[in-house]
């Protein structure tokens, strides 16, 4: 696909022209103003939402730049609500390396070993529960995120909010598959594994039971010790379910809660065109909404009443105040 | 070489190099060049957090410096004007400026003198200014555009604005497909010949350096030719599903709104059908209506199952698999909604219009069939109450395109009975577009009775049977493309520009038709791609017709050649 780039043809008009408006008065106060606004603008919007990505200016300036009108320079900070939106998207980075130590963690448990397997349990615990934490935190802090009244900035806001949800949503949801082939294949072990093991308890228990009353009681020790396992994998079974339904619950709450959040794609909301109308009427909308709102403020009966009630007070104060001096 | 990727891949080169929260700026013709081919939701991927039009965006005036503006407009004065005011009290912290046609540097010089604060950061122009509809179908939104039907001296300017933007539109595809054509144009058609000439002088004198690309063995070949030599395509109404919906609904820029036909819940007023984003749509979109009741009935039966197991939850594991493919089956189920409403609405249309019985006439009127036999058919149907005046009108035209010479009596008899029962009827319609495209205008073959081997064709068919009355019409333009495959396009019809020549067969073709494709002649062009004869072809127009459309061009045109002065 071809391109043509204008901009060189563009900045040497651009500078023509400046020559021949404005005189070059370099003064070092206004090229410290001028490189300091720079940079500025530049450091605050590339710390949004990508803190790896490194500082590199974008743009070479001339260092020939002489003094600007003055109230050029917008240093725009911006707004407040960006910080909460940068936090999130931290925390959204943190939970997908958590699951790619969560799915190393996975690997290693399923791989047969000798020991106990409890730590590789515990690990994989801790770390599910860690990400489902940073999900809700996540979740609940994005709430935070939507603002009331249309204009712009809420525009900007909700689609901020919608492509982080969209990122939640699926992180949640490969998190689910993830716990699901895990214990699917945990499953599959551990019933091989106690398979087995139930065989051959089996075999031990008949051959025995065909002995004299004296092997009775070994064959009771035998039945003891499989009951007592299959208790063991029941109530850990038990514990599993428990934790799967937790997990299910609290991911499903969430899933409920974004899905209003997020766009499907391939619908008509996923038309820009779509969202243009919308926003153009919304604006416009609220435009007027704003202006009833400034009238009736105004009329307002409310602010009357309020002043009325402050003088009464201040009033009734003063007429306290003389009857005690009085008395 | 196929245009929707070439679009995308523009917005994708756009988006990328720009890190940080940035707010896309576009004009009202490019919102639908962006719209087909990219997503809200991409967007929001790629960080653009805010999307306006370039006329609302400056009535508000709040600081957004924490945002970077890209700007993706025409090159046009109104947008330089916008441009300029804006640059003057910059709102947004930086400014990307994208053209998607060529700049004149006196543009340039505007937007330099308006850039005090030097907020610009680049200015580039990238060539998309077509709406890719489909992947071998771009169209362009042209304003005016029933003036291509006139000659140029009733309005030379508006004449002059059309091939302007259509010159501009068809540089712009061959600017994103790297490649530079060589033209030939319908010898029997003025504005044509005008826009060949006009593209030509663009891309071989004015602008070579920018067009200057590899050459490759076989240039490839651009193609212009007139509606008016096809009449007959858009008057026909369709049954192949994407041509349907947009002969009985109406399809603008992929988007089917709903609304004009009746009342529907909030989110089904607008349906997208895309054949990049839903793959039913890929598979059904050229079958004919019977297959396509079919395989929806067989979708939803499918959904039927999923949901039926999706309430029949009782282990844990159930849930679990509930709420992991809940955002799968949101889709399955919005997708199943859509194409059902839409056959359904569909479905009605054609029962209460007795479509069944007028398309037969109407396709017979096309295809074959003698003229006896269809001047009582069509008197049947005008006597018909329950036909629509549009239909009568189309039936009408139908016949006189075909039988125009052959029986002036009965032609007579049939425009006065039309007359007389259409209330709206503007006389002297139908004599319009027989002046406009007439059998004495026509240069193609297009009942087939002209070329010996046509009339052998014919007969051979009408022999055979054909398997289905309703598709059995072939657009003119399928007669166009295989003779471009046979290497036997006759340069005495099809001309080169100037001084161009081409050795042998091209490989790519684009073939853009002035006044308007129809979804019947895109079908036309997949089927032809998708036999692998070695060479691609891609439709383009100046609009995507249906018969409304079509009609109320001719009417518009009537209407301003009887209201000016010179004599048509």
């Amino acid at each position: 696909m071809a391109t043509r780039n204008r901009t060189l043809l563009f900045r040497k008009h651009r500078d023509a022209l400046k020559s021949v408006r404005i005189p070059a008065i370099s003064s070092p106060q206004s090229t410290s103003s001028r490189g300091g606004g720079g940079p500025v603008i530049e450091l605050v919007s590339t710390s949004l939402l990508n803190p790896n990505r490194s500082y590199a200016p974008l743009s070479t300036d001339d260092p020939g730049n002489s003094s600007r009108v003055p109230n050029a320079i917008n240093v725009g900070l911006p707004p407040a609500w960006v910080d909460l939106s940068e936090e999130i998207s931290a925390n959204v980075q943190r939970a997908r390396t958590k699951m790619a130590e969560l799915a190393k963690a996975h690997a290693k448990a399923l791989m047969p070993s000798f020991g106990d397997g409890k730590e590789d349990q515990h690990t994989i615990e801790t770390l599910t529960h860690e990400i489902t934490d940073l999900i809700k935190r996540s979740e609940k802090r994005l709430r935070r995120l939507s603002a009331s009244g249309p204009s712009e900035d809420s525009n900007v806001r909700k689609n901020v909010q919608r492509s982080i949800a969209t990122d939640l949503q699926n992180l949640s949801v490969e998190l689910r598959k993830k716990q699901s082939t895990y214990l699917k294949r945990l499953r599959l072990q551990k019933e091989g594994q106690d398979g087995v093991d139930l065989e051959i308890n089996l075999n031990g228990g008949k051959s025995r039971y065909e002995d004299d009353d004296l092997d009775n009681m070994v064959f009771n020790e035998h039945q003891m010790a499989k009951l007592k396992k299959s208790e063991a994998f029941t109530v850990e079974r038990e514990k599993e379910i428990q934790q799967v339904v937790e997990s299910v619950n609290e991911l499903a709450q969430i899933m409920k809660d974004l899905s209003v959040l997020v766009i499907d794609q391939g619908t008509i909301v996923d038309r820009i065109d779509y969202n243009i109308q919308n926003v153009a009427t919304t604006v416009e909308d609220g435009l007027k909404q704003l202006q009833k709102a400034e009238r009736t403020q105004k009329k307002g009966g409310m602010v009357m009443c309020a002043t009325v009630l402050v003088i009464m007070c201040f009033v009734m104060l003063v007429l306290l105040i003389i009857k005690e001096i009085i008395l | 070489m196929v245009v929707t990727s070439s679009a995308r891949d523009y917005f994708n080169r756009i988006l990328q190099d720009i890190s940080g929260m940035k707010v896309l700026i576009l004009d009202s013709q490019t919102v639908g060049v962006v719209s087909v081919v990219y997503s809200q939701s991409e967007l929001l991927q790629k960080g653009v957090f805010l999307v306006e039009l370039v006329d609302s965006i400056s009535k508000s005036s709040e600081s957004m410096s924490h945002l970077k503006a890209i700007y993706f407009l025409r090159p046009t004065s109104e947008n330089i004007q916008f441009l300029g005011r804006q640059l003057a009290s910059p709102r947004f912290g930086e400014y990307h400026l994208f053209f998607s046609n060529i700049l004149k540097d006196t543009q340039i010089h505007i937007l330099a003198d308006s850039d005090e604060q030097e907020v610009v950061q680049q200015v580039q122009e990238f060539y998309a200014d077509f709406v890719a509809i489909d992947p071998y179908h771009f169209t362009f939104h042209v304003p005016s555009h029933y003036i291509y039907m006139l000659p140029a001296v009733v309005d030379p300017s508006t004449v002059q604005r059309f091939c302007d933007r259509v010159v501009d539109g068809l540089a712009a595809v061959f600017l994103a497909l790297k490649r530079r054509p060589v033209i030939r144009y319908q010898r029997t058609s003025d504005i044509a010949k005008r826009i060949a000439q006009e593209a030509s002088k663009l891309m071989y004198q004015e602008e070579s350096g920018l067009f200057d690309f590899r050459r490759m063995e076989v240039s490839p070949l651009l193609l212009v030719i007139d509606r008016r030599d096809d009449p007959v395509t858009p008057l026909l109404n369709q049954w192949t599903y994407q041509a349907m919906v947009h002969e009985l609904i109406g399809i603008e820029d992929n988007k089917v709104d709903l609304k004009s036909i009746g009342k529907f819940p909030n989110d089904q007023e607008e349906v997208v059908l895309s054949s990049e984003q839903d793959p039913f749509f890929k598979v059904n979109m050229y079958e004919n209506f019977g297959d396509i009741g079919m395989n929806i009935k067989r979708m939803v039966d499918e959904f039927q199952q999923v949901s039926e197991s999706n309430q029949n939850i009782q282990t844990i594991e159930d849930m679990a698999k509930f709420v992991d493919n809940y955002p799968e089956y949101r889709k399955m189920h919005g997708n199943v909604t859509k194409h059902v409403t839409l056959v359904t609405e569909m479905s009605k249309i054609v029962d209460e219009r007795k479509l069944m019985s007028v398309s037969q006439t109407e396709q017979e009127l096309a295809c074959n069939g003698g003229q006896g036999a269809a001047f009582e058919a069509v008197t049947n149907l005008l006597n018909n109450e329950s036909v629509s005046d549009l239909d009568r009108l189309r039936l009408v035209m139908l016949y006189a395109l075909r039988y125009e010479k052959d029986s002036p009596v009965q032609l007579m008899q049939l425009f006065n009975k039309l007359a007389s029962r259409s209330a709206k009827y503007k006389p002297g319609l139908v004599q319009f577009l027989l002046k406009q495209a007439g059998v004495d205008k026509r240069m193609g073959d297009l009942f087939g009775n002209r070329d010996l081997m046509n009339i052998a064709r014919n007969m051979a068919r009408g022999l055979k049977g054909v398997e289905n009355v309703y598709t059995q019409h072939q657009p003119l333009l399928f007669q166009i493309m295989e003779s471009i495959v046979k290497g036997r396009l006759r340069d005495v019809d099809y001309p080169f520009v100037g001084n161009h020549y081409q050795q042998g067969r091209p490989q790519d073709v684009i073939i853009f038709i002035v006044g308007g494709t129809t979804y019947e002649e895109s079908r036309s062009v997949a089927l032809q791609n998708a036999n692998n004869t070695g060479i691609r072809f891609i439709l383009g127009g100046s609009s995507v017709l249906n018969s409304k459309r079509f009609l109320r061009d001719l009417e518009e045109a009537q209407r301003v050649a009887r209201s000016s002065t010179t004599v048509v």
